[in-house]
This record gives structure tokens, sequence and C-alpha cells, in this order.
């Protein structure tokens, strides 16, 4: 069960994954809690022509700092877009993804071949991380983990009563853009590792299945560590004991993705059992918005 | 004459859990009934539940002289305006006609009969200018006005209000009230949910206070007293002044 | 030479279509804000063309299966409870999409589909995608005309239109799976992100400009063409991928129809009044 990780590029790739896992229990608790995970999606989309600029301007070396531009700058404007106006958020949310990946796509679209970046794009490289990646990651992780345990008293206040935090003296518009960054920063230390797949997943699925488990938000954000954690062993030894043994290819960023899936659907029924335990006191609430069938 | 509604010890509630219990009300058509209690009281599930939208646990309900679940559709229903999205794009006319989609169904177009039914309501909430404005561009109270006459178009034997008055200015209060008087002088039964004694005490022909049950029943005037209102709002103090009553949060 | 022939032709005709369906369902989706779900189902779709494909099925039955399954699972979910809605259409996106690439990744060749799946290959289309694609907006016409009412209702009033003795439930999924038909329809031609583009700027963009529904309804499906065949005109021109060219049209009307209502002076409720008909 250790050896293929032996290998040094498999030790990379799951200290990457390690590393993102960190971040990414804590920060998918929010995702959840703010309802962002279109944003997140969005996100992951957005940073592609930054992805693309960095990458013709400065080769490899450019595309970390194109990356962390396009991430910032969508994270401000998704703020803005957010806070109010005649175009509901989601519809702006969606607009800006499609807007941004568009780009990117019309920039390498240009190139004769383009298909392999797209690619790269999608799936990431996580069997050739490097150590200097991981260093770019670890890096990002501590600045991410000191910004947020710095901000969570706010931010959680901001999430539970958003009237009452402005009430309270906080500025929400800039805690919202605060959360956003934070989210766009785990974007940029994660997309070129893992891709997009892989980081959508991370920013959505780990509270998601952890709040079938617990209530309680720090648990929440433990949970889902764990869960990142677990998914990210497992997905490797699935996708080596695939190819090795079994001559299937099977990226290793979708069979992560779809442990963690995995995880969520069987701890749905865990979810259900503790409903029917607490009935006696709960009533189904109303939906918060009229129509907002979906997030 | 059949009764606008009849609950006889009646227990409602979601998914067997009841929220409230000793439910006892009679509703002739022409009166009305006030529901009065605080916030989370079960105003809101009984209303829901003379819609045949949350179910009846015990007891025997009637609503227009049927199960209430058969009857479902045939009752008014004017929601408070804050759970409607101000952005819709509809205009106050077509708010005002879907109150006729029962008559005309879901696909044949708007007849003449319709459009005049419509026109009508909004006259006499006092709108009939605003026809073609965007619902979400009204104030709270006109909105409320615009849901009562779309009511009042789809011309109910019985009508469900959920706290109308709430967040409605003196102008619109008026004209809502008037609209009231003139439905039940035509026999259409009112169910009103407030949390408004003085509105209880003006309107109603009963008053019906309930929190978690029905504590008490019958003419505003034998029903609003201190010890009713005391068991009902639990710890709250009340203080009598010039015949009024103030309730005074502990 | 047949005009059907030139694949420009074909094109241009694919692109008309595509428009006309993404703006007529697009003002459901702007206004009842399913454009996440929107986005979900592109991406969830995606194994189901990916497993029909390799098994030898038309790969439509494969989209539609697949989207069918997660337009009833979100369903489901949202009726449970409401919170959950956001987290749940994300995990369907992410199973989604990881699911297809993994399917993907197991033929050879595999980048070309991929990339294809995203960004779409109008400019490869048959006479036989532009059959679908019409009988698809034949059909997404006549749902939409034929429930016009229930959905206005239930849109802007669940709970009045729960007291009216409708299913608000049942008119959801109507919706729901006329979304998934044409996002079924649109992402093998169009790809997910031309997909999700074309549904939601061109209406939003209408909505920047009327209050009324049909004429947003009209509005949208113009905005939408407009930006296809511009859109297709400018890769073209300037050598770019069509989707990504259509797509940037759509937000570019969209940016300029913000700029210019915001310019506009505000309508006053006088004037807004003014442009209804008398009633009869």
């Amino acid at each position: 069960m250790i050896e293929p990780f032996t290998a040094p590029f498999m030790a990379r790739a799951l200290t990457e994954l390690a590393l993102l896992a960190l971040i990414c229990g804590p920060i998918s608790v929010f995702v959840f809690a703010r309802r962002l995970s279109f944003v997140s999606d969005a996100l992951t989309h957005t940073i592609f022509p930054g992805v693309v600029i960095g990458f013709l301007a400065g080769g490899l070396e450019g595309l970390f700092a194109g990356a962390l531009v396009a991430g910032i700058v969508t994270a401000v404007v998704l703020t803005l877009l957010t806070r109010g106006g005649r175009v509901s958020d989601d519809a702006a949310t969606a607009v800006v993804l499609t807007a941004m990946f568009s780009i990117g796509v019309a920039m390498v679209s240009r190139r004769s071949s383009y298909t392999s970046d797209l690619t790269s794009f999608l799936f990431g490289r996580l069997l050739t991380v490097s150590p200097r990646q991981i260093a770019e990651t670890a890096a990002l992780v501590v600045i991410v983990l000191i910004a947020l345990v710095a901000g969570a008293r706010a931010l959680l206040f901001r999430t539970f009563d958003p009237g009452g935090a402005a009430a309270a003296g906080f500025r929400v518009g800039w805690l919202d853009l605060w959360l956003n960054i934070l989210v766009a920063l785990v974007v940029v230390a994660a997309v070129r590792a893992v891709g997009t797949i892989l980081v959508v997943a991370l920013l959505i699925v780990p509270a998601a299945a952890a709040r079938m488990v617990t209530d309680r938000l720090v648990v929440m954000a433990a949970v889902g560590t764990v869960l990142i954690l677990g998914a990210g062993y497992g997905g490797l030894l699935l996708s080596w004991t695939a190819s090795i043994h079994y001559g299937v290819s099977l990226t290793s960023a979708s069979s992560v993705v779809l442990l963690l899936v995995a995880a969520y659907c069987l701890l749905i029924p865990v979810r259900l059992i503790r409903d029917r335990r607490r009935r006696t006191v709960t009533v189904p609430r109303q939906r918060s918005s009229v129509h907002e069938l979906v997030g | 004459m059949t009764p606008a509604l009849t609950y006889s010890a009646v227990s409602v509630g979601y998914q067997g859990t009841p929220v409230l219990t000793h439910v006892d009300l009679e509703l002739a058509p022409g009166q009305t009934v006030a529901l009065v209690g605080p916030n989370g009281a079960g105003k809101s599930t009984l209303i829901k539940s003379i819609l045949g939208l949350v179910p009846v646990l015990a007891g025997a309900a009637t609503v227009l002289g049927d199960h209430p679940a058969a009857a479902r559709g045939r009752a008014g229903y004017v929601p408070q305006t804050d759970t409607l999205d101000a952005d819709f794009p509809v205009s106050v006319r077509q708010v005002v006609m879907m109150g006729r989609y029962r008559r005309i169904g879901w696909w044949r177009p708007a007849g003449k009969d319709d459009r005049r039914a419509v026109s009508e309501a909004l006259d006499r909430v006092g709108l009939a200018g605003r026809a073609g404005h965007r619902f979400g561009t009204l104030s709270g109270g006109q909105r409320q006005r615009v849901l009562l006459a779309r009511a009042i178009a789809s011309e109910p034997r019985l009508l469900l209000l959920d706290e109308p008055f709430n967040g409605v200015d003196a102008v619109s209060q008026d004209a809502i009230v008037r609209v009231l008087r003139d439905l039940t002088g035509s026999g259409t039964a009112l169910v009103i949910s407030t949390h408004d004694l003085q509105v209880a005490r003006d309107l109603a022909d009963l008053v019906c206070l309930i929190n978690g049950r029905q504590w008490a029943a019958g003419p505003p005037a034998a029903t609003l007293t201190e010890q009713n209102l005391r068991r009902t709002y639990g710890g709250s103090t009340i203080s009598l002044a010039d015949g009024r009553m103030v309730l005074v949060e502990p | 030479m047949n005009w059907w022939d030139d694949a420009l032709h074909r094109a241009t005709a694919e692109v008309i279509l595509v428009g006309a369906l993404a703006g007529l369902i697009g003002v459901q989706v702007v206004l009842r804000r399913l454009s996440f779900f929107t986005m979900a189902l592109t991406h969830a779709t995606f194994p189901g063309v990916v497993a029909a494909s390799i098994i030898g099925v038309n790969i439509l039955v494969g989209g539609a299966v697949a989207g069918a399954a997660v337009a009833l699972g979100v369903a489901a979910l949202t009726r449970r409870r409401g919170q959950d809605a956001a987290a749940a259409t994300g995990v369907v996106l992410s199973a989604g999409f990881a699911l297809g690439a993994a399917l993907v990744a197991t033929q050879s060749g595999f980048s070309r589909d991929l990339s294809s799946f995203l960004v779409g290959s109008v400019l490869t289309v048959t006479v036989q995608d532009l059959v679908t694609t019409l009988v698809a907006l034949v059909v997404v016409g006549l749902v939409l005309s034929v429930s016009a009412r229930p959905l206005l209702l239930v849109g802007f009033d669940r709970a009045g239109a729960r007291a009216a003795g409708l299913s608000t439930g049942a008119w959801d999924l109507v919706l729901l799976l006329t979304i998934e038909v044409v996002v079924v329809t649109l992402v093998p031609a169009a790809g997910t992100i031309l997909a999700l583009s074309l549904i939601v700027a061109p209406a939003a963009a209408a909505r920047l400009w009327t209050d009324r529904l049909p004429v947003m309804s009209v509005l949208a499906v113009v905005f939408a063409v407009g930006s296809g065949l511009a859109g297709l005109w400018a890769s073209g021109r300037f050598d770019i991928a069509a989707g990504a060219g259509i797509s940037l049209t759509a937000t570019a009307v969209l940016l300029l129809s913000w700029l210019l209502t915001r310019l506009r002076p505000a309508v006053s409720p006088g004037a807004a009044g003014r442009t209804e008909v008398a009633p009869a």
C-alpha cells in the first residue's frame, strides 16, 4: 500500500494533495456555507486566460503569475457583480465564467494545435509536479491559512448574519472580497498540478460530504481535510494500480474526484438517519428564496 | 348553508409531528375570523392546512363542505408580499390575471369577462392606474393590494390572508379594510392571520388565539381578555389602559 | 452544388437554430436563477455522451439519459432541503466532469474529444445535427408556450401556485427537463461553455431592456441569434475558435445593454405604464 509512493513522482503528487487538503478542508466549509459553489467553479475557469497570457509572455515561469493576476481580477469582478443589480448573481457569474474562458480559448485557438493545452488545463499534471511547484503551493497554503485564521471570526459572522455583521461595523463587501480572493488563491495554487476538474471538486465536495456527519463548522473542516487526504491517497493508488496491473489508463485527477464523490454518496444515508432522529423538533423550512431552485 | 370552514379538535403538522393542536373553529359565509398569536405560533401552518397543503393529523376538518385536500384550489389565498420576487418581470395586470387562471384553464386565452374581472378588481383596490406597471416597482402596501385584487378576481367563497397588514401604509390599510368589508358583505368568508389585536377587534367576528394550540376562540370582546392573552403569549405581561390592551414582552 | 454542402452554410443555419433554442430557454434560466444548474447539466451529460459513443449508441440518447437522471436528482435534492442544493449541484457537476473525463481517458487520442466537448465544433455540424436541433427547437417551443402560465405562476409565487392547486414540484421538473433537452442538443454542437453562454447572456441582456416577458423572450432570441452570426463571422475574420467568438459576442451584447440601459434616463413609472396596451 505504501510501495507505489516510493516512486518520487508519486510521493510528490501525494505531498501536493496533502498540502491542498490543509486549505481545501476549511475553505470548502465557507464555500458550502456561503453557497459559493458556482463562484468557485467560475474561478477555476476564469484563470484560464491568465494562464495563457502568462505562458505566452514568460513561459512556464509566467504561468503562475498570470493565473494569480487573473484569479484576483475575477475575484474582484465577481464580488462587485454579485452585489445586487438587475442581472441576478448567478447569471452574472455564468457570464464572467464563459467570457473569461472564451478569451483564453480564443487566444490558444490562434495557435495551430491547442487541444493538448486545454487538456492539461483540465486534468493538470499531477504526476509531473516538480519540487518547485510544491514549494509554490506550500507558500500559498501558508498565506491562505493565515488569512483564513485572521478573518475566520468576521467571515463566520458575515456568513451567519450579514445584516448583523454590517450593523456590528464589519464591511461585508470587503469580507466577501476577502473570501473570494482566498478561493482564487486556492484555485491558483492547485490548478496547475491537479487541473480544473479536481480543483472544483476539492472546493465543493469535502464540506458537502462532511456536512452529512456533523453540524459543527470546525469538525466539518477537519472531516473535509481528512476526506481529501483519504481520497488523494486512494485515488493515486487506484490510478497506479489500474495502469500498472491492469493496463487501464485512469487519470489520477479523475479517480481522486470520483472517490471524493463516492464518499459523499456513502455519507448521504448517515445524514438521512440523523435527520430522522431529529424529526421530532424540526419543521421543513420554507425555501428562503421564492424561485431559487438551485443554490 | 354550508359553513365555509369547520374544524373540530383538529391537529395539524408535518410528518406526523403536530405543530398546532386543539383547533375548534366554525366559520359561516360572510364571517371573518382573525388568527392571533405570536410569531411561530402556527398561524401560517393553520392557513396552509385550510389550503390542503399541510395534513390534518387528528380531528375533523371541512373546507367549503369538503375535505381540505379536496377543496384545494377553491379557497383564495393572499400570501405575504415579501415571499415574492420583486424583480420578476410581471405587470400588475398579469398578477391579477393569475387569479383567473383556474377559470380560464392553463392554455385558453383570456376572454373579455376575465379582462373585465381583472380591471374591476384593480378598481376596487384603487390601483386601476397602475395596471401596466411592473409588480416590483410598487410599494409594499400597493403590492398587498394587488395580491388582494388577484384574490378578488378569482371570486372565492373563502379567502385566506397571511398577515395582510404587515408593512402596509395607512392609505393601503384603509383600502384593504374597505375591500375586505365589501367581500364579507357579499358572503365571502375571511381568515386573517395577524399579530395586531386592534385589527382583530375591528375586523373580525371571531378571534382565535393560538400558540402551539388553540387557547381561546369566540367573539373579540369575550376572547381578547387579559387572562386569555397571557395564556397565549406566555410570560408577557399585559397592562390595561383606557380599555386598550398592551402586550409587553418580558 | 447543394447549398447545404458548404460547411459554413450549415454552421450558419445551426447557429440560427441554436440561438433561438438558447434564447427561448434562457429566459426561464435567468428568471429562475438556474445558471448553475445549467452549468452542472452541461458537465453531467458528458459521461452519458462518452459512454454512448463507447458502446456505440446515439450520443444524444446517452446525454439525454444522463441529463434526465441529473434533473431528477437535483429536483429530488432540492425538495428535501434548499440549503444543500448549491452544494449538491456542485457535487453533480464535479462527478459528471470527472466521470466523463475518466471515460474519455480510457480511449486513445482523447484530448481532441475533450476540447471539442468544452468549446464545441460548430463548423463541423452535419445536416442530421441541423434536423435534431430543429426538432428540439419545435419541442421546446411547444412545451414553453403550452406551460407558460403554470411556469409563470410557479416562478413568481410558489405559495400562491400551491394554493391554486398546482403541483410546484411537477412543474419544476417540467422546466428542468426542458432545460435538459436544450443542453443535450446544444452541447455536442456548441460545447459546454458556449451553451451556457448562449443560454444566459442574451436572456440577461434582454432582461435589462424590458419588464415584459414576451418582449424579453423575443429580445433574448434576437440577441442569441445575432451573437451567433456575428461570432461566426468574427471567428472567420480573426481566426479564433467559433465557440469562443460567439460567446464573447454574447458577452459584448450584455455589456453594451448594461451600459446603454444605465445611460438611458431612468424610466418613469408613468412612461412604463404608457407602453402597456389598453385593456380590451
